[in-house]
């Protein structure tokens, strides 16, 4: 008994340095984020913050570009998800008998994966310029017409291609773990039976791979919810607020308006939501386990 | 005949999501003049004129500078974020310490749009003589770095057997001892994942870049957007493309090397996490 509470005390010895270092870096913005969001703070009474209470929080309710942002990024983060697995997933399903034998073919289509997004962006400046770049030159050559690519209407659905484009390999590399790992017995079990192709698809492969189907959708979401790099880069919070992310929406806050009582007040907004939507899908996951068990 | 399908559906897809690059690549190699008639994708003068003109050091702009910065912050962003997460992670899977509040925990902060910190770190950094300097940003991308290395490294452990630690504690070694001259060579490879993973996500990185840096401690992700700015007119695209590329090109390179390994981690935060 005694060993075992010596062991205890060496092992919270080992988990100290990881503890400390979260407690400063990580619980001590938390705190000024949760006393500066109910003061009345500026650049210059950084140190003396007033507490006033819920304005800083009604202030960013209040404001519509707020919800815009919430909007955008709620959007942005389905639709990429939801494109991002499905085209990753029919990849991954229809070209597997090439990968499974010639594997170099998945670090050619990992590749966008290893490129810094706010790079991929900025990439997108040249491919989409109307003058240097191939997009338009080619669209002009065949069709004899371009297209604004990043004007007010179109730039949310280009963001989605750039997006899309660059993740769908994450997507493809999961699922293909995922369809490699399906036991072969069990596929070659219902050829028996006489199960045809899209039947074995249908009830057989994808059910065994739903959870990581589940996982990537997931992932792939919250990626695309708190997207800003490549916005970033490529059209900014665009014309009107009207590609802003609420990272953006944060950022411009505190850095182009000064506006610290705000960005902060949405920070903690996210930061409540995001603990919550993850709270519950812990308990969610938890509770699955439990009832396999 | 399905297998030509195949073939013809991975050309499309490989082409369409490294278009980016083989356009950035191929403008990179044309001079100015040729990109005023050719912006297709096919190069007729090959030049490097655009390499030359991007390692040229001007008083605004220091790509050596930059590459310095994004390799120091890189490397102590993914060297801190190991040697914190091995010995927690040897006390999760073995001590069973924090396995139900630490680890869901940092696992989860992989999800949280670190945003939300950002505004009271730049406040803390600018307190503490941070701002603009290497060790900051160094600082903040293990944060960034900790919950995929943490989870590589408990899921490492998990596997080995418990008769490995059981054999050295009969011989009446610390805990401590067990995890540098036991566990910690055993882990190599998976040590050596989270370290290459972690370069290339800390390379990468170009949130915190922006905001806690502003000249001294640039890193390329952000560096780069400052040659599209440069030289007062119009960009020039064969400049801003050769920074790119080399930019790009380190972590592209690594993960060319290591993409099994790499593969392999991605899934593993992804699917055991």
């Amino acid at each position: 008994m005694n060993t075992q509470r010596a062991h205890s005390s060496e092992f919270r010895l080992l988990v100290t340095p990881l503890v400390l270092f979260l407690l400063v870096f990580l619980g001590f913005p938390a705190i000024v984020n949760l006393i500066y969001s109910i003061s009345d703070v500026s650049f210059e009474t950084l140190r003396q913050p007033r507490i006033t209470g819920l304005s800083n929080f009604a202030a960013v309710w209040n404001d519509s570009a707020f919800w815009q942002a919430s909007w955008f990024s709620l959007r942005f983060g389905v639709l990429t998800a939801l494109l991002e697995c499905g085209l990753g997933l029919f990849l991954a399903i229809f070209l597997s008998p090439l990968i499974e034998r010639r594997s170099w073919l998945m670090a050619i289509l990992m590749l966008p994966l290893m490129v810094a997004p706010a790079l991929v962006g900025l990439m997108y400046r040249l491919v989409l310029h109307e003058f240097a770049g191939p997009v338009p030159y080619y669209l002009w050559a065949w069709f004899g017409a371009s297209f604004s690519f990043l004007g007010p209407t179109s730039a949310f659905w280009t963001l989605i291609v750039v997006e899309t484009l660059q993740w769908t390999p994450f997507a493809l590399l999961l699922f293909y773990m995922a369809y490699r790992a399906i036991p072969t017995e069990i596929v070659e079990a219902s050829a028996m039976d006489g199960a045809r192709r899209w039947h074995l698809l249908w009830f057989i492969e994808l059910p065994l791979m739903a959870p990581t189907i589940v996982v990537a959708l997931l992932i792939r979401f919250i990626d695309g919810f708190r997207v800003f790099d490549n916005v970033y880069v490529l059209t900014g919070s665009g014309p009107g607020g009207s590609t802003a992310s609420l990272s953006i929406y944060i950022y411009e806050a505190f850095f182009k308006q000064g506006a610290i009582g705000k960005a902060v007040a949405a920070s903690v907004i996210l930061f409540a939501v995001s603990f919550a939507v993850l709270y519950g899908l812990n308990l969610i996951a938890s509770r699955r386990k439990g009832a396999v068990k | 005949m399905i297998n030509a399908l195949r073939w013809l559906i991975f050309a499309i897809a490989a082409l369409g999501m490294n278009f980016p690059i083989l356009v950035t690549l191929a403008t990179s190699f044309k001079s100015a003049r040729e990109l005023s008639t050719n912006p297709g994708l096919w190069v007729q003068a090959p030049t490097l004129d655009n390499y030359f003109a991007v390692f040229q050091v001007s008083d605004r702009l220091n790509i050596f500078l930059y590459l310095f910065n994004s390799i120091t912050v890189a490397f102590i962003g993914t060297t801190l974020a190991v040697v914190l997460a091995l010995p927690a992670a040897y006390a999760i899977a073995r001590g069973k310490l924090g396995e139900r509040t630490l680890l869901p925990f940092i696992v989860n902060l992989r999800a949280v749009p670190l945003i939300i910190f950002a505004i009271p770190l730049y406040m803390m950094f600018q307190w503490l003589a941070l701002l603009d300097t290497r060790l900051g940003l160094g600082l903040i991308l293990s944060i960034v770095n900790l919950p995929l290395a943490l989870v590589i490294l408990v899921n490492a452990i998990r596997d080995l057997p418990a008769e490995l630690d059981e054999a050295a504690l009969m011989d009446g070694a610390s805990r401590a001892q067990i995890l540098l001259s036991v566990i910690a060579p055993v882990c190599r490879p998976a040590i050596v994942t989270s370290l290459i993973f972690g370069f290339i996500t800390a390379w990468n990185e170009f949130l915190f870049g922006l905001m806690l840096t502003t000249s001294k401690a640039v890193p390329i992700t952000v560096g780069a957007s400052f040659f599209f700015a440069a030289s007062g007119g119009g960009v020039q695209w064969g400049v801003a493309s050769a920074v790119m590329v080399v930019g790009a090109l380190p972590p592209i390179l690594l993960g060319l090397i290591m993409y099994r390994q790499i593969s392999g981690s991605m899934t593993a935060g992804a699917v055991k996490g």
